[in-house]
């Protein structure tokens, strides 16, 4: 029978294989490749990774740790970028679930450039943005915000029943009290879900940005380093990749039940 | 309760088992030309001028870069040549991890893989006299450049050219940052006029399309202060080497890339010739590809091969000097151990297969 529940020590005695499965996996394909090659860094065994921590957390000559430096550049950007995207898509975003004259305005750029790659843009990026800190920032925040409006507006209109709005004006709310109290706490939940599922690719962007303008950042060290078969390195940088994004995803989650507990899982 | 937990843990256990097994193999399987016994080995390359070289070698019909097909150099050394086109960064990673039994690579780029895959060197096939260039916009002289960030890729023959160039004038490197930058991003900032790329460091085709395409450009100084110390070249691993037919694949290389560099010598096909490479290299005019191999020295005989191999200013003081530049900024962790027709070393120069093509 399906969706027959399990003990939570069975659920935790799963994960703990599942986990062990993966360092077993790596292992394995380290020794594949150590077979072809006994000297090989390409994929390092487990022990060699620890030299990688090491050479990304010692200052270098001009005092600066590459962890530090990195990680410093790229979340900032991430933040920045992500902050600018997401505050300028639910203002949009709820106008235009509101007001069909500004969803008549809005529509046909947003859910066009929602789908093109910011990637694939680079060159104009360039153009309009520079290549420093501002071009990251401008990249992150508006591929964030094309596909984060394109979804607010889409709960908002939706989501939202024409009965409740119109019950609100009926017991005297003014427009801006229906927008904030009816439409946006009624969304809030949806909202923070469209956010999460944002920062993956808002990620991706970011780091392929750096593998090709970075002189700083997770994606510059990466590529700077997969180079010259620092594979050691390469491979903290996506642990660590992995693990802030499942944090982040985590703690939005924890944001969306604190704030909207009627939302339910 | 458990049982469902075995089973997931043995199909991991399983997997992970199948994995080690699958080790890759190179024999040319459904072929129609080749026998099943004509080793087959493969040659990763990236488009450059001497190296698109055995693009041009394959569409000639003089070797056939396909698996399982032979071209008549291929024929006669007994060997199938497949020929791997990517990326040149894709290219070092395919030498380091052994996807590859050779590569095109220059001397620098090949030190760090050396230290994990015994490499020999087996042809140089040319040397870059001001293909990579620093260009900047709106400054007149290297100490107009002082202070200002010059953009290219860290960590290669970009930054090994600018930091040489600064030497070579007495300048102190401290007081010209290098930035890193992609160079194809970095050309095409500065193309588009970006007010904060004022100085980059590039190579072939960006220099001479960035010369071309952005008003004021000019060259600050360029690699032809330093000819022969930036050689391009094509590198076997030493276990690929020693497989059976290895030899005979290095031959084979040797004597396709000397065919084609007789071709374009050849008053009636060297045109010719020159437009396929051109093609293959970022659609180049003729007129730009004669600039381009000026700029791009080939060694297209094995004469000025072995001039170059045999110099003792290229064995005691260009490989040290290349070797200390890749130490002091982190590109190897220790310096491999170079040697010159030393089977032993780590980086093995070797002028065997370029003898014998001499002697043929």
């Amino acid at each position: 029978m399906i969706r027959q529940p399990i003990q939570l020590r069975t659920r935790i005695v799963i994960s703990v294989l599942s986990i062990l499965a993966m360092f077993v996996a790596y292992e394995a394909i380290a020794m594949r490749q150590s077979r072809i090659n006994p000297k090989q860094t390409v994929v390092p065994g487990i022990t060699s990774l620890w030299d990688g921590i090491q050479k990304m957390t010692t200052p270098n000559r001009r005092g600066e740790t590459w962890l530090v430096e990195d990680v410093k550049a790229t979340y900032g950007r991430l933040f920045l970028g992500l902050g600018l995207g997401i505050g300028l898509s639910i203002i949009i975003g709820v106008a235009m679930g509101a007001y069909p004259w500004v969803e008549a305005f809005f529509v046909p750029a947003v859910s066009f450039f929602a789908k093109i790659p910011p990637t694939a843009m680079l060159a104009v990026y360039f153009v309009l943005f520079g290549t420093k800190t501002e071009m990251f920032v401008a990249m992150v925040g508006l591929s964030v915000f094309f596909t984060l409006a394109q979804s607010i507006y889409q709960v908002a209109k939706k989501d939202v029943s024409d009965h409740s709005v119109f019950k609100a004006y009926s017991l005297g709310a003014t427009s801006p009290e229906v927008i904030y109290e009816v439409l946006w706490k009624q969304i809030l939940p949806r909202v923070i879900e469209s956010i999460r599922l944002q920062i993956g690719p808002a990620m991706v962007f970011l780091i392929a940005a750096e593998y090709v303008v970075g002189d700083v950042g997770i994606g510059y060290r990466i590529r700077i380093q997969s180079r010259i078969l620092n594979m050691n390195v390469v491979y903290i940088y996506l642990v660590m990749l992995g693990g802030s994004g499942l944090l982040m995803d985590w703690s939005l989650t924890q944001l969306r039940r604190k704030l909207c507990p009627w939302f339910g899982e | 309760m458990l049982k469902p937990i075995l089973y997931f843990s043995v199909a991991g256990l399983m997997l992970a088992a199948g994995c080690s097994k699958s080790a890759p193999s190179t024999s040319g399987g459904g072929s129609t030309s080749a026998p099943g016994s004509t080793p087959t080995f493969s040659l990763a390359w990236s488009e450059y001028p001497s190296w698109s070289v055995f693009g041009v070698a394959h569409e000639k019909g003089i070797i056939d870069g396909e698996e399982g097909k032979l071209g008549p150099i291929e024929e006669k050394w007994g060997v199938d040549i497949v020929l791997k086109e990517a990326d040149y960064d894709t290219c070092l990673t395919y030498f380091g991890s052994s996807e590859t039994d050779a590569v095109c690579i220059t001397n620098m780029d090949t030190l760090a893989p050396s230290l994990s895959r015994d490499a020999v060197a087996i042809l140089p096939t040319s040397t870059s006299v001001g293909a990579d260039a620093c260009i900047a916009v709106g400054i007149d002289s290297l100490d107009g450049l002082k202070g200002k960030p010059t953009y290219g890729l860290e960590m290669s023959v970009s930054q090994y050219c600018f930091e040489r160039n600064l030497e070579l004038q007495g300048k102190t490197i401290a007081d010209y940052p290098f930035k890193n930058m992609d160079p194809g991003a970095a050309a095409q900032a500065m193309q588009s006029n970006q007010a904060d790329i004022e100085s980059i460091m590039v190579w072939n085709p960006f220099v001479m399309q960035t010369l071309r395409t952005r008003d004021g450009a000019k060259v600050i100084f360029d690699s032809s202060t330093i000819p022969e110390e930036i050689i391009d070249m094509v590198v076997i691993g030493k276990d690929a080497l020693a497989k059976e037919g290895g030899e005979a694949f290095a031959g084979a290389i040797v004597e396709a890339f000397y065919e084609v560099n007789k071709m374009m010598a050849d008053s009636t096909t060297g045109d010719d010739t020159l437009i396929a490479i051109g093609q293959k290299f970022s659609s180049l005019s003729l007129e730009e590809m004669k600039e381009v191999v000026k700029q791009t020295r080939f060694y297209g005989t094995p004469e000025a091969a072995l001039a170059l191999l045999t110099s003792e200013k290229f064995q005691n003081e260009t490989m040290p000097q290349v070797s200390s530049f890749c130490e002091s900024h982190g590109i190897v962790a220790s310096k491999p151990v170079i040697g010159f027709n030393k089977d032993d070393a780590q980086f093995n120069f070797t002028t065997k297969f370029i003898e014998a093509a001499k002697a043929k």
